[in-house]
C-alpha cells in the first residue's frame, strides 16, 4: 500500500474520529469543570463554614491525586462496587472533577485579589450582598481569573489524551491503535502530536482574544 | 467483590510495602526530570533572554512544542517511535525520565525568563561596568539572583512531575501506580490501592513543597523580595 | 419611608446612641446627633477616634452593637433587607479610597446602580449618569476606566455616582484624605456646589479651613464620644474642652506655618 494511500485510507479516518471523540470529551469537561470551579471557589470565600470545608478538601484531594489516579478510581476501582460507568463517562467524570479543582483554586484567589471595598461600594448604593457579587465582584473576578483558567484549559487538551488508560479510544488511542497495526510509531504519534499542537494553538489564541475583549485598562492582572 | 473495607483493608496493608518500593522510582524519575529540566530550561532561558533572534526562534519553537503535546503521546512517541527508528534499546525508566525532563525544561524555561526579566537592568549594567564579561555577569549576578525569584515556579512544577509521573506507567516504570495497579489485579481491590497510590502521591507532593519552602528560606537574603 | 406625609420638624436624620466595639477595644461608646434638612455638619477629630466608623456605621456597612438610625423619623432594621437597601439609597456614602468599580468606565460606575437597582431601563440610565457626571465636571471623561484617572477625577466620579441613586443624605468620608494636595481643590469645589443646592450632609476631614467654611455645625470627636459641638468659629478658636482646644490648636498652627512658609 502506498504512502499515499495509507493515509487517506487509513490514517486521516482514524485521527478524524479520535479528534472528534477528543473534542467530545474535552468541551463537556471544560464546561462542567468550569461550572464545579466557579461554585466550589466562590463558596471557598463566601460559603458556610461547612460547605468552605468540605470545599477545601475537594480541591486539596482533586488537585493532589494524579489526574491518572483519578480516572482509574471511576472507571475501574468503582466498577468494583458495582457502579460502572463507560469509558467516556468515567473520562468526563475524571478531567471534570480534577478540572474543577484547578479552576477553584484560581477563582478563589481572584475573589480573594478583589478588594474589600468594592463590596463596600455597591452596599453604600443599595445593592444586596448578592446583587453586589454577581454585577460587581463576579466580572472583576472572572478577568482576574481567567489567565489561570484559560491555562487550565489548555491543560486538559493535552490530558485528555489519558482517556486511552481507561480505554476511551480518542485521537492519542486510535494512533495507538493504527501505529501497533502496521508497525508506524514514529509517524501516527508525530501526527497525533501534530494534531494535539493545533488544537492547543488554537484555543490559546482563542482565550488571549477573549482577554483582550473582556480588557479593561490598568485592570490587567499581573502577567508572567 | 462487594463494598467490603475489610477486604480492602487487607489488600493495602499487604501491598503496602510492596506499593512503597515504588515511591523511590517515582522519585528518581521525578527528581531526575526535574534536575534535567533545570539544567536544560536553565540554558534555554539564557538562550531566549540575551541570545539573537535565530536563537530566540527556535528556543521558542521548542517551548511550543513540548508544551503543546501531551505527555503519553511525548512517551509513546519516544518509547515506540524514536527508539525504533534510532535502534537504540533503552529502559521504559529512562526514557521517562527524559521525557518528563525534556517537558519540564521547556516550562522551567519559561519560569525563569520571568525571573531574569524582571531583574532590573542596572544589575548587568553594574556587572559590565566593574569589567566581566557578560558571560560572568550572567553566571555570578544574574542567575543567583533569578533562581531565588524562580523557587516558588520550581515548587509548582515539581508538583506537576509528581503528579504525571503516574502516566509513566503506561510504558510499565515499576512506580507506584503501576505496582498499586499490579496489587489490585490480583486482589481485585482496585478501588482502596488506587485510593492509596493517590494518597502517597498526595503525601510526596506536599512534603516536596515544604522543602522547598525550606530551600527557598535557606537562600533567602534580607530584604530581598520582589 | 414615605417623605410625603412628614412632618417639616423631623430631622432627616437623626443617630441615637450607637456604640461599636471591635474585641475589647471600644470605639464607638454612644454617639447621638441629628441632621435637619439642609443642614451640613463636619466631624473633625484625631485618628482613630471612631469618625470613620461612625459613618460606616451609619450606613449599616458596619453592624453596631447598640443604638438607632431614624431617617425622616422610621427607624431602620436593617434585618430587613428590603428597607436596608432602599435607605442606603437615600444615604449616599463618599468613602476616603473612592471605591470605584475597577473593572467598569467612569460612566458605568454611575450607571450601574440605577440599573441594578433603582431597576431604570439602561437608556434613561445613562442619560441621567451623563448629567451626573457633567455636574462634577467629568463629561469628557466619562468613557475612561478608574485607573486611567487621577485621584480626584476619581472622587468626582464616586461623587457622581451617589448623586446619581438621588441621596437625601449625604456622608463623606475624609474625601480628599487620599488624594495628592493639588487635587483638593477640584474635589472641594464639588461639594460647595453641593452645599449651595441645599444637599444635607455630614463630612468627615482633617481639613478644618474647609469644615470651617461649609458647616454650620462641627463635632468635635474623640475616643468614641463627640466631645464637644458647636458653630465652626467656637469650636476652632474658643473651645471649652481642654482636648479640643489642644487639637484645634495643633492643626491651625500647623497650618498657618504651612501658610508662612508659602
Amino acid at each position: 500500500m502506498s504512502e499515499f494511500l495509507f493515509l487517506r485510507n487509513e490514517v486521516a479516518p482514524a485521527m478524524i474520529r479520535g479528534v472528534w471523540m477528543s473534542i467530545k470529551l474535552i468541551v463537556p469537561s471544560a464546561v462542567f469543570g468550569l461550572v464545579i470551579g466557579i461554585i466550589t471557589g466562590t463558596l471557598r470565600v463566601y460559603g458556610h463554614a461547612v460547605l468552605k470545608s468540605v470545599a477545601n478538601i475537594y480541591v486539596t484531594l482533586f488537585r493532589g491525586f494524579p489526574l491518572l489516579v483519578q480516572l482509574y478510581l471511576w472507571y475501574f476501582g468503582l466498577a468494583r462496587f458495582g457502579i460502572y460507568f463507560s469509558p467516556y463517562t468515567a473520562a468526563v467524570i475524571g478531567f471534570s472533577l480534577c478540572s474543577g479543582a484547578y479552576h477553584s483554586e484560581y477563582i478563589r484567589g481572584a475573589l480573594l485579589s478583589i478588594k474589600e471595598g468594592q463590596m463596600l461600594g455597591a452596599q453604600s448604593l443599595g445593592f444586596s450582598k448578592t446583587q453586589a457579587l454577581f454585577s460587581i465582584i463576579l466580572p472583576q473576578a472572572v478577568r482576574r481569573a481567567l489567565p489561570g483558567c484559560g491555562n487550565e484549559l489548555i491543560y486538559l487538551i493535552k490530558y485528555s489524551s489519558l482517556a486511552y488508560m481507561v480505554t476511551c479510544i480518542e485521537l492519542t488511542g486510535e494512533a495507538k491503535i493504527l501505529a501497533s497495526l502496521y508497525f508506524k510509531y514514529m509517524e501516527l504519534f508525530l501526527i497525533a502530536g501534530a494534531i494535539y499542537l493545533f488544537l492547543v494553538s488554537i484555543a490559546t489564541w482563542i482565550l488571549n482574544h477573549v482577554e483582550g475583549w473582556l480588557a479593561v485598562p490598568g485592570f490587567e492582572p499581573p502577567r508572567t | 467483590m462487594h463494598f467490603s473495607i475489610t477486604a480492602g483493608l487487607k489488600a493495602v496493608i499487604e501491598g503496602l510495602p510492596y506499593i512503597l518500593g515504588g515511591v523511590w522510582v517515582t522519585l528518581v524519575v521525578v527528581v531526575g526530570a526535574l534536575f534535567m529540566g533545570l539544567v536544560l530550561g536553565t540554558l534555554l532561558s539564557i538562550a531566549h533572554v540575551y541570545g539573537n533572534r535565530v536563537l530566540r526562534g527556535l528556543t521558542g519553537l521548542y517551548v511550543w512544542f513540548f508544551r503543546g503535546v501531551p505527555l503519553l503521546v511525548l512517551l509513546f512517541l519516544f518509547y515506540f517511535g524514536l527508539l525504533g527508528a534510532l535502534h537504540l534499546d533503552l529502559s521504559p525508566f529512562f526514557v521517562s525520565i527524559v521525557v518528563l525532563g525534556l517537558i519540564s525544561s521547556a516550562y522551567q524555561s519559561q519560569i525563569l525568563r520571568g525571573a531574569i526579566l524582571s531583574i532590573p537592568e542596572g544589575q548587568l549594567k553594574a556587572a559590565r561596568a566593574i569589567g566581566m564579561s557578560d558571560t560572568k555577569a550572567i553566571t555570578f549576578i544574574i542567575l543567583p539572583q533569578a533562581f531565588r525569584l524562580a523557587i516558588p515556579g520550581w515548587s509548582n512544577e515539581y508538583t506537576i512531575i509528581m503528579k504525571n509521573s503516574a502516566v509513566t506507567y503506561a510504558l510499565g516504570v515499576a512506580e507506584i501506580m503501576a505496582r498499586a495497579n499490579h496489587v489490585a489485579a490480583r486482589t481485585y481491590q482496585h478501588f482502596w490501592l488506587y485510593l492509596l497510590a493517590g494518597f502517597i502521591f498526595l503525601i510526596l507532593t506536599y512534603a516536596g513543597t515544604k522543602l522547598l519552602g525550606l530551600l527557598q528560606k535557606r537562600v533567602a537574603i534580607k530584604g530581598y523580595a520582589r | 419611608m414615605k417623605d410625603s406625609a412628614m412632618p417639616a420638624n423631623v430631622p432627616v436624620l437623626r443617630i441615637e446612641n450607637i456604640k461599636k466595639r471591635f474585641g475589647d477595644k471600644e470605639i464607638l461608646k454612644g454617639v447621638s446627633f441629628e441632621l435637619n434638612r439642609g443642614d451640613i455638619k463636619a466631624i473633625i477629630g484625631p485618628s482613630g477616634g471612631g469618625k470613620s466608623t461612625l459613618l460606616h456605621c451609619i450606613n449599616f456597612l458596619t453592624l453596631f452593637d447598640e443604638g438607632h438610625v431614624y431617617l425622616n423619623g422610621i427607624e431602620i432594621d436593617h434585618a430587613n433587607k428590603r428597607e436596608l437597601y432602599a435607605y442606603r439609597q437615600k444615604v449616599g456614602m463618599i468613602f476616603q479610597d473612592f471605591n470605584l468599580f475597577d473593572h467598569l468606565s467612569a460612566l458605568q460606575n454611575v450607571q450601574i446602580g440605577l440599573v441594578r437597582v433603582k431597576k431604570i431601563p439602561k437608556a434613561e440610565a445613562r442619560e441621567r449618569a451623563v448629567a451626573e457626571l457633567e455636574r462634577v465636571g467629568l463629561k469628557e471623561h466619562m468613557n475612561k476606566y478608574p485607573a486611567e484617572l487621577s485621584g480626584g477625577q476619581k472622587q468626582r466620579v464616586s461623587i457622581a455616582r451617589a448623586l446619581a441613586m438621588d441621596p437625601e443624605v449625604m456622608l463623606l468620608d475624609e474625601p480628599t484624605s487620599a488624594l495628592d494636595p493639588e487635587l483638593v481643590g477640584e474635589v472641594h469645589s464639588v461639594i460647595q456646589k453641593l452645599a449651595a443646592g441645599g444637599m444635607t450632609m455630614i463630612l468627615v476631614t482633617h481639613e478644618i479651613g474647609f469644615a470651617g467654611s461649609l458647616a454650620k455645625e462641627i463635632m468635635f470627636m474623640d475616643e468614641g464620644v463627640i466631645v464637644e459641638k458647636g458653630p465652626p468659629r467656637k469650636i476652632l478658636y474658643e473651645a471649652s474642652q481642654a482636648r479640643t482646644r489642644e487639637f484645634c490648636d495643633k492643626i491651625i498652627h500647623f497650618h498657618h506655618r504651612e501658610d508662612d512658609q508659602e
